[in-house]
């Protein structure tokens, strides 16, 4: 189990080289994707490595000269990486998020990395417009018809279908990894569920089902030791949270039980029919995502972000909840206050930590984990 | 937008201690605006239905179907200009809404829970001081929530907000203004297969919100009187760009913070005569200051061009502060690149997708080629010497590609700076940091002008 894990935190920790490794390896094209709403399974059936651009931990050095400092960490660590040079593995970008952001990133990059194609679509940001539905298919249909044209050949149905069910058998195998831990059969950390999802982000399908096949068969299930205090996470989009703020959770006396993070449980929440109409398949996935793990920059009218985590944290059994936001980032700045009242409102105990891309005050956080934990265990005990 | 500029005593110790020239005909605007809020203010009485809405200028088709409107920009940049953010503001901290999000969406937030705090305790607390202020602040709650927010998608999470805020009673409608990437071969202003698209998408959903409007009004949607009102935008728009491009004149008879406060007319008032008259005003002095070689700014010797969102704190301030050192902000991204700056595409016959195209080539809008493109041929029209960015620290719609725009700027001989404020919050602005900015700019200018 832990040679497994170690070969994911490896992808984890580096994914372009990875993907440079893959690259060398099969001469097959590398396409990047901008989170949260893009589907791989487009680039995967066109015969591509389709990789989750992430961030990197590499202070922004270079990157200063295309992007202000308010920006969210994961934007000015892409810029950075593209000033760096570090995206030339990659054969194109496929882009179609409405973050401000992002935009903005986008264009740095177009302009910096001139032979670097991007695919841009931009998906319907209105999830229950009445249009909502054939605009989408119609943004598929376009991306589908740019692959082609990418990789002169032509993208069959069934090849996207296999790739659908490719993708679907992963999302599976770390769906079962997220009952098992629910359930308290299995101890994951925060830091291990992390580099689970993220490696999954980056690496080959195939081979990381295989490794996630391997993984479950022979995970310890004897369940959770001791009395730790269960913890729910939340928020931090687009890009990862740093390892070591995770850790304190546990090294706090608490355990991660689940959580909504988009390197976690968004990523993996739902499946994409594997029948049908693939381009229809795909939509549906993109329209129907609110309705079971909302997210802030999709917000529909019917369901609200913080009555989903009310339930989640219920649902699993979390004692405490814990939101980890990355600080510029505006979707999230939104909603926030939104989770602190109903949170409040419920009596639940709750803990804020805004994260940067750059060193974090971690003895400060500790302390504040520390009492957070604490108040969650006196809570749980009354 | 903001509406009217206040002529307050405070002025900046800063150069020569000139002082702007403004235009003596935008002060009609100031009326037009006071009339438009005392109008809002009465809509319930007159038992008209009131919608809220943010982003781009839809209000022609409210104005046409006899629904009041409040532009929360407007509002916010209002309340800014009155300096009468900060208590909406700190009642959104109150909340949780941290600084760093978009101010607009701060303030107009923040104000909107000041006024349900007030419905909930029952108490009206006026204000002894300015009751028209306190007046201008009670709006009228919303029976209609409309988003039209091209490119920013903070601009469509403030109004999910705005939905929650009214506990989700308050029918919504959002229309989407996607981004022109122009990424496409036959991509161009105005051109290429992704604009026709984009165009017919936008034109779609203002047509679906006419029906959303009949359902919510329980009346007819009358596309004559559309094309009624269209006929006063149009002709206003025109008026407006003529007197624009009248300050290719040296010295340019008005700037930048000329056409800020004319704003108002193009973005939210009624579509009626009276903002003809206002540009027919406008244009008139603006011709007469060039029979007589009158300028905006006194002995202009430097022609700027102003990036970035207004910072509403500071219209006038930053009017004096560039007059008092010669130079004439002549142009900008906000003002010269929005606002019906097409409205040839308006076809009075059947206005709603020449509409639809004026609001998708919003300056922010366009993937940044195409945009700096645009932005340089202003430029070169206008004989700019220099950029004045301004990092504006909340709105990242129009902070992004700026240090692209400003890369293309020095590649075209022009120079520079970037100065740090925001839309609305005034604890970012950094004034000396603008001073020093722009003494080092002028002297790059003058030795600019000396070497040729
Ligand atoms: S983390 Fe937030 S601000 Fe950053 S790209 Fe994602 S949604 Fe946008
Ligand atoms: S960030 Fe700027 S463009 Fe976006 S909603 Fe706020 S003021 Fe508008």
């Amino acid at each position: 189990m832990d040679g497994i894990l170690q070969q994911f935190a490896r992808v984890a920790a580096d994914p372009l080289t990875y993907a440079r490794d893959w690259k060398a390896r099969t001469g097959r094209r590398v396409i990047g994707l901008f989170p949260m709403h893009f589907p791989g399974e487009l680039a995967h059936a066109a015969g591509a490595l389709p990789v989750i651009l992430q961030q990197d931990d590499v202070p922004i050095t270079v990157g200063q000269s295309q992007v202000f400092s308010f920006y969210c960490g994961y934007n000015r660590s892409i810029i950075d990486q593209a000033l760096r040079g570090e995206f030339a593995v990659l054969d194109a970008i496929l882009f179609g998020d409405h973050c401000v952001q992002l935009l903005g990133t986008a264009d740095v990059i177009r302009a910096e990395v001139p032979g670097l194609p991007i695919l841009f679509n931009q998906l319907c940001s209105v999830l229950d417009a009445d249009w909502a539905m054939t605009q989408t298919q119609g943004t598929f249909t376009q991306l589908w018809r740019e692959l082609e044209a990418l990789t002169g050949a032509p993208l069959p149905p069934d090849a996207v279908r296999d790739s659908i069910r490719a993708f679907n058998r992963n999302r599976a195998l770390i769906r079962q990894l997220y009952d098992l831990r629910r359930a308290g059969k299995v101890v994951l950390t925060g830091r291990q569920m992390q580099m689970v999802v993220k490696s999954s982000m980056v690496m080959d399908k195939a081979e990381h089902t295989t490794l996630l096949e391997q993984l479950l068969a022979t995970i310890d299930q004897s369940g959770v030791r001791g009395n730790p205090v269960r913890v729910f996470l939340s928020g931090h989009l687009c890009h990862a949270p740093r390892p070591e703020v995770l850790d304190l959770v546990e090294d706090c006396g608490g355990l991660v039980v689940d959580d909504d993070l988009y390197h976690g449980f968004r990523f993996i929440h739902a499946d994409v029919a594997e029948t049908g109409d693939p381009v229809e398949a795909l939509s549906h996935w993109y329209i129907d995502r609110n309705h079971k793990v909302p997210c802030p920059t999709r917000a529909i009218k019917g369901m609200d972000w913080e009555d989903y985590l009310l339930k989640a944290v219920d649902r699993s059994g979390a004692q405490g909840l814990v939101v980890l936001m990355a600080k510029f980032c505006e979707p999230h700045m939104y909603f926030y206050p939104e989770i602190k009242e109903a949170f409040d409102r419920h009596g639940i105990p709750h803990l804020l930590i805004e994260t940067e891309h750059e060193e974090m005050p971690l003895e400060a956080l500790k302390t504040r984990v520390e009492t957070f934990i604490e108040i969650a265990r006196r809570k749980a005990a009354a | 937008m903001q509406t009217v500029m206040e002529r307050s005593a405070a002025s900046p110790v800063f150069g020569n201690g000139e002082r702007a020239n403004r235009l003596k005909s935008t002060r009609f605007g100031g009326k037009l605006v006071n009339d438009y809020w005392e109008n809002l203010f009465a809509a319930k009485e007159q038992g008209k239905k009131v919608v809220w809405y943010n982003g781009t200028y839809i209000p022609p088709f409210f104005h046409s179907h006899d629904v009041a409107w409040v532009h929360g920009e407007a509002w916010s940049a209002m309340l800014s200009a009155k300096h009468r953010e900060v208590t909406a503001q700190e009642r959104g901290e109150q909340k949780g809404y941290d600084r760093e999000l978009c101010s607009y969406a701060r303030t107009h937030i923040g104000q909107m829970l000041i006024e349900l705090d007030k419905v909930k305790a029952g108490t009206s607390d006026l204000h002894p001081d300015d009751p028209r202020i306190e007046t201008m602040l009670k709006l009228p709650p919303p029976d209609m929530i409309i988003n039209a927010y091209p490119y920013c998608s903070s601009g469509q999470q403030w109004d999910d907000i705005t939905y929650r805020v009214f506990g989700k009673k308050v029918p919504m409608f959002t229309i989407q203004i996607p981004l022109l990437w122009g990424g496409r071969q036959d991509a161009g202003y105005m051109q290429g297969e992704e604009w026709l698209e984009r165009s017919r998408y936008v034109a779609d959903q203002l047509v679906a919100m006419t029906r959303f409007m009949e359902e919510h009004t329980g009346r007819k949607y009358d596309f004559d009187r559309l094309s009624e009102t269209m006929g006063f935008v149009k002709k206003a728009a025109e008026l407006r760009l003529e007197a624009m491009d009248l300050c290719t004149a040296t010295p340019s008879p008005a700037s930048f913070f000329d056409w800020i406060v004319s704003i108002a007319p193009v973005n939210f008032l009624p579509g009626d005569q009276n903002i003809v008259t206002y540009f027919e005003g406008v244009l008139a002095e603006v011709k007469e200051r060039i029979a007589n070689g009158e300028g905006a700014v006194k002995d202009e010797k430097y022609r700027l061009f102003f990036d970035g969102m207004m910072n509403w704190n500071k219209v006038g301030w930053l009017a004096d502060k560039f007059a008092a050192v010669n130079a004439c902000v002549v142009a900008g991204r906000y003002t010269h690149m929005s606002f019906w700056q097409e409205p040839q595409l308006i076809d009075l016959k059947d206005p709603v997708l020449g509409m639809a195209q004026n609001y998708l080539i919003c300056p922010n809008n366009h993937g940044a080629p195409i945009m700096i493109g645009e932005i340089e041929k202003i430029c070169d029209k206008f004989g700019i010497h220099g950029m004045v960015m301004h990092a504006a620290r909340t709105c990242r719609g129009m902070t992004n590609s700026q240090f692209l725009i400003a890369n293309s700027a020095k590649k075209h001989g022009r120079q520079s700076l970037f100065f740090e404020g925001d839309v609305a919050d005034e604890s970012f602005y950094k004034d000396e940091l603008l001073n020093v900015r722009l003494e080092a700019m002028i002297e790059a200018l003058d030795a600019q002008k000396r070497a040729a």
